[in-house]
């Protein structure tokens, strides 16, 4: 077989469990938790690691923001053998209750964005694995991690509903999500969970959600520390959850 | 503005304590008799329309039964009332049109998320919402299914409003019209769980749906005719009663 042609990955090169990060700076910080990470592949935003966590083969690859690059990651990672994605993303909070930052396990995912639309008729639900959801809240409530679990909503134009919105008022276009109870925005989620449902694959993502609309702290804004501290927490109970995965059935 | 709430609902005809936390719905309304006689005690409540209620106990633990009719409109009024008047976990029981070959009469399936396909929850709130079960009342019905030693299977649905398009008594070739969905992994038909799911999860009440199988309808199956449905639909009822248990058993009631 020939390498993929975006991730430029052969069969092998990745176990069976995925973890994705849309922020390709992220991805050499989320290799730095894993044991004996190897450079594996490294073409456009495609960067994969391969390494261990709890003596269980992991890798990770980043996808580049948004649904387009990330569905190229993961229909070239099928292809590779790869069968559990776990995204690590981040967002900004749409509840104004939450603490910023917050760690939010995503469990389903309101279909705001463009490729999982082109993919399959918007009434298919986009919805999280619920094994990877349970492990991911049995991690964090083992490790003392404050994690909220709840709908995020994915979305295309981050200019159009982000703090970031000029133009368009971004408060109205996400009452309704904020209405019906989302908890964070994640524009890649609903894409990672139609395309992984429909190939018969577990998904799960949680977000390092380090910005809200009524209170407009980036992650610059935010104490270093706070926000390196969420997206710590996030890191460890995607690993954890991934490790959790090659012993576990229903 | 007046604080539905407090009120007896109009269509389930229910006030606030008339109802255990959990409460199971099928959509015919003769099941409820089937669910009181699989418990220790249990007596109706009251009957209106399409909405019949019995609630009782099992092993301690008091359960609710109240059946919503068939079809998306009526179990939307059903659910949006059980939701005002404190339903904290609702779980749908019912039958349904197997869809894959592995599906078999006596399987078990319990939905994590179903499609979108009829129109009353695109009334409630826009279609890019998901339809996703509750992944704490997936557990309680895999563990009570595993409890009961019962074959199940976790996975989508899709839920529709005409029954005589998508149904081996269909109107046309059902067959084309369903096989997109097959191969979008989707294990069954029924008419209620993504109203369900939709309006739980607006309202911040736990949902989940466990569906009696049968030999998929795009298959003919010489042993069709024997199938014991009625014994099956009996086992169904029984796990959704253990599930009711388990989330009590871990504070979710």
């Amino acid at each position: 077989m020939k390498k993929q042609h975006h991730l430029d990955l052969l069969p092998g090169d990745v176990p069976e469990t995925v973890i994705l990060s849309p922020d390709i700076e992220n991805i050499g910080r989320i290799a730095e938790f894993l044991l004996d990470a190897r450079l594996i592949a490294k073409k456009r935003q495609y960067v994969t690691y391969t390494g261990s966590w709890n003596d269980v083969p992991v890798s990770v690859t980043s996808t580049g923001i948004g649904g387009p690059g990330l569905a190229i990651a993961v229909e070239e990672l099928i292809m590779v053998g790869v069968k559990n994605f776990i995204l690590v993303g981040s967002g900004s909070l749409l509840q104004t209750w939450p603490p910023v930052p917050s760690v939010i396990i995503a469990t389903a995912a309101a279909r705001g964005d463009g490729t999982s639309r082109e993919y399959f008729p918007l009434e298919y639900p986009a919805v999280a694995d619920w094994v990877i959801v349970e492990l991911m809240v049995n991690a964090a409530q083992k490790r003392s991690i404050q994690a909220l679990s709840g709908y995020v909503r994915s979305n295309d134009a981050l200019f159009a509903e982000s703090i970031y919105a000029d133009r368009i008022n971004y408060m109205q276009r996400s009452k309704t999500w904020i209405d019906a109870g989302c908890l964070a925005t994640c524009p890649e989620a609903a894409a990672l969970f139609t395309l992984a449902m429909a190939r018969g694959c577990r998904a799960g993502a949680v977000v390092a959600a380090s910005a809200s609309h009524k209170r407009p702290y980036t992650f610059g804004y935010l104490p270093a520390g706070k926000a390196n501290q969420a997206f710590t927490d996030a890191v460890t109970i995607v690993l954890d959850a991934a490790s959790g995965l090659q012993c576990k059935q229903d | 503005m007046r604080d539905l709430h407090y009120e007896v609902q109009h269509h389930i005809n229910m006030r606030q304590g008339d109802i255990a936390p959990t409460v199971l719905i099928p959509g015919d309304p003769d099941r409820p008799k089937l669910f009181a006689s699989l418990m220790d005690e249990a007596t109706k409540v009251t009957e209106k329309r399409e909405y019949v209620t019995y609630t009782g106990t099992k092993d301690g633990v008091p359960i609710t039964c109240t059946s919503t009719g068939l079809g998306t409109p009526p179990t939307a009024i059903g659910v949006e009332e059980l939701c005002r008047i404190g339903a904290k976990n609702i779980i749908r029981i019912g039958t349904c049109g197997a869809l894959q070959p592995f599906l078999e009469p006596g399987h078990m399936i319990i939905v994590t998320g179903a499609v979108r396909g009829e129109h009353t929850s695109e009334e409630l709130i826009d279609m890019e919402y998901p339809a996703a079960a509750d992944y704490r009342v997936v557990r309680a019905l895999v563990d009570a299914c595993k409890k009961l030693g019962l074959p199940y299977h976790t996975g989508i649905i899709r839920t529709h409003d005409a029954f005589y398009l998508e149904s081996p008594w269909a109107h046309g070739d059902y067959k084309a019209r369903l096989k997109p969905w097959v191969d979008m992994g989707v294990l069954a038909l029924d008419n209620e769980s993504s109203t369900l799911f939709v309006i739980s999860a607006m309202n911040g009440v736990r949902a989940g749906t466990i569906l009696s199988s049968g030999y998929s309808i795009l298959e003919e199956h010489p042993e069709q005719d024997r199938i014991h449905a009625e014994e099956n639909v009996k086992k169904m009822v029984m796990a959704a009663i253990e599930a009711a248990k388990l989330l009590d058993e871990r504070g979710l009631a």
